[in-house]
C-alpha cells in the first residue's frame, strides 16, 4: 500500500522499515548527544594527565598537540572503540535499511521524477555529456553510490539525512534556518540566487519562498540529487531551477548572481577544488554580492578542541569523508580573502558546530 | 531538460562502504561482532515492540483486518511524540551502561579486582 509522507518527508514503505529506522534515529541521538560528550570528557581528561606526566609533550604557545598523540591517548579509553563501533554500525544500518525500503517502490519514484521533468523541463538543466569526475564519486557518509551513482540516491539521501539530523530536520527546519540567515546584498537588489552544492534542494526552495521575485537555482554534481530536488519542487509548486554541474565550473556568466549560499560543501571537496570553487563563486557573484557559508570548523589557528579534532579524524576515516581533514587544516578564511572576498563572521546558527561566514565581493 | 533517455535501472543492492568485510575497532573482533549483534537485536526488538503498539491501537479501534490495518495506521503528532519518548527510554535502558561505565578505572577499585565479578 501507499504509505504517504510525514509532512514533506517520505515515509518508509513498510511499518517494519519505519520502526527499524526510527530505532536507528533514536540510537544515533544517544550515540551523538551522550556518547560523544562522554568520549570528549574522558579523552580530554586523559590527555591532560598525559600532558602532566610528560607522556605527551605540551605544545609551545600557539602550537597544537599532534593528532597522532590525541589519537593514541583517546584510543586507550575503553568506551572510545565502543563509541566508534556504535557510530559506524548505526550509519551502516541507516543506509542499508533506508535503501532496501525505498528500492521496493523505486519504479514509482523513477516515474515520478520523469513526470516532473516532463511537466517542467525548463527548470532542470542537465548536459547529457557531463561525466562527474572521480573525486566527486566516493560514497560520502557511506551512502551507497554516493551523490552520483545511485539513480535512487536523492530519495535515499533525503530519508538517510533525516536520521543523520536525529529527527530535527524532518520538515527541513535546519534548511529553513539557513535560508533565512543567508545574507542579502547591502543594496537589497536580489534578482538571482544560487544554492551551490544544493543536494536535494531543501534550502533552495526556501530561498524562493523568501525571495519570490528572484530566479533561484540549485546546483549540484549529482544527477540523482537534482532529479529528486526538481521532482520535490514541482510537486510542491516551487518555481526553482536545478542544474547538474561542477561548483568549480558552473557555466554562468561573470557577475550573474546577487547572492550565493553554500552549506557544508567545502569539507567534501579536495583543497585544490575548494580554491577553484571559491574563485568561481567570486567570478559569478556581481560586485556587492554576498556569499553565505555554513561549514565545518577549521583549525588553522588551533581553535578546535582536541576531542573535536579526534572526532573529525574518525569521521574522515570511518564515515567516508576523505577531504575533511584537508579542509579542517586549511586557512579557509585566508583562501576566501586571497580570492578577493571581504570576509566577516556570519549569523550564528542553532548547530553551533558549524562556522558561519559571509564573503562579500567588493563593489 | 533534453528528451528522456533510456529507462534508468535501479540496482537492487549497492554500496562498497556498507558491504564488504566491514570495519573493526577492537583487537578482538568478537567484540565488534557482539556490539553489532546487540544493535541489530535491539532494532529488531524495537521493531516488534512498535508493531505491537500499533496492533493494540488498531484492534481497539477496529478489531478487523489486523494485518492490513496495521500498515494503514498513521500516527498523529501526539502518538509520534509518545512513541519517541518510549524509544528514548528503551535506548537508555539498553545502552546506558556504556555511558555509566566508559572506563574500567573506577575510583577506589584495585587493579587486581578487575574482572572478578
Amino acid at each position: 500500500m501507499e504509505r504517504g509522507q510525514i509532512g514533506i518527508l517520505p515515509r518508509p514503505t513498510s511499518l517494519a522499515d519505519e520502526s527499524y529506522l526510527e530505532f536507528v534515529t533514536t540510537f544515533r541521538k544517544f550515540a551523538i548527544q551522550q556518547g560523544f560528550p562522554t568520549v570528549a570528557a574522558t579523552g580530554e581528561a586523559a590527555l591532560e594527565k598525559a600532558l602532566e606526566s610528560g607522556e605527551v609533550a605540551r605544545p609551545a604557545e600557539g602550537g597544537e598537540i599532534p593528532l597522532g598523540d590525541i589519537r593514541r591517548v583517546f584510543s586507550k579509553i575503553p568506551f572510545v572503540p565502543t563509541w566508534q563501533r556504535f557510530v559506524r554500525s548505526q550509519q551502516e544500518m541507516m543506509w542499508r535499511r533506508t535503501r532496501e525500503s525505498f528500492v521496493k517502490t523505486s519504479d514509482q519514484t523513477m516515474a515520478d521524477m520523469a513526470a516532473a521533468e516532463a511537466s517542467h523541463p525548463e527548470r532542470i538543466h542537465v548536459d547529457p555529456d557531463f561525466v562527474p569526475p572521480d573525486y566527486t564519486r566516493c560514497e560520502i557518509h557511506c551512502q551507497p553510490g554516493g551523490y552520483t551513482d545511485d539513480p535512487l540516491g536523492g530519495l535515499v539521501f533525503h530519508y538517510g539525512t533525516k536520521i543523520f539530523y536525529e529527527g530535527f530536520n524532518d520538515q527541513d527546519e535546519l534548511h529553513v534556518e539557513l535560508a533565512e540567515k543567508t545574507t542579502l546584498p547591502d543594496d537589497g537588489k536580489i534578482e538571482r540566487i544560487l544554492d551551490v552544492g544544493c543536494s536535494i534542494g531543501q534550502a533552495t526552495t526556501v530561498l524562493k519562498d523568501l525571495h519570490p521575485q528572484a530566479e533561484v537555482t540549485g546546483l549540484d554534481v549529482g544527477l540523482p540529487m537534482i532529479r529528486y530536488a526538481h521532482m520535490r519542487a514541482v510537486q510542491r509548486d516551487k518555481d526553482v531551477h536545478f542544474k547538474q554541474a561542477l561548483a568549480e565550473d558552473t557555466g554562468y556568466a561573470d557577475g550573474h548572481f546577487d547572492m550565493v549560499l553554500s552549506y557544508i560543501l567545502f569539507h567534501e571537496v579536495p583543497v585544490k577544488k575548494m580554491k577553484e570553487i571559491i574563485a568561481e563563486m567570486f567570478r559569478i557573484l556581481r560586485p556587492g554580492g554576498k556569499f553565505s557559508i555554513f561549514e565545518f570548523p577549521n583549525n588553522d589557528k588551533g581553535q578546535v578542541s582536541a576531542s573535536h579534532r579526534f572526532m573529525i579524524d574518525y569521521d574522515s576515516k570511518n564515515n567516508c569523508e576523505p577531504y575533511s581533514p584537508g579542509f579542517v587544516a586549511s586557512d579557509f578564511k585566508g583562501i576566501l580573502e586571497a580570492a578577493g572576498f571581504v570576509v566577516e563572521p556570519g549569523p550564528a546558527v542553532s548547530n553551533d558546530f558549524l562556522q558561519s561566514l559571509v564573503a562579500t565581493k567588493p563593489a | 531538460m533534453n528528451a528522456p533517455g533510456p529507462k534508468v535501472e535501479v540496482p537492487q543492492s549497492l554500496g562498497e562502504e556498507i558491504g564488504g568485510n566491514g570495519r573493526v575497532y577492537f583487537e578482538n573482533v568478537v567484540i565488534d561482532n557482539l556490539l553489532d549483534a546487540l544493535l541489530e537485536l535491539s532494532a529488531a526488538v524495537w521493531t516488534h515492540h512498535d508493531r505491537a503498539l500499533v496492533l493494540e491501537k488498531v484492534l481497539a479501534a477496529k478489531g478487523i483486518d489486523v494485518t492490513g490495518a496495521i500498515e494503514e495506521h498513521l500516527p498523529d503528532a501526539a502518538e509520534i511524540a509518545a512513541r519517541a519518548a518510549e524509544r528514548d527510554a528503551y535506548v537508555q535502558g539498553v545502552f546506558g551502561s556504556f555511558i555509566r561505565r566508559p572506563t574500567g578505572n573506577l575510583p577506589g577499585r584495585q587493579a587486581d579486582q578487575k574482572g572478578d565479578i
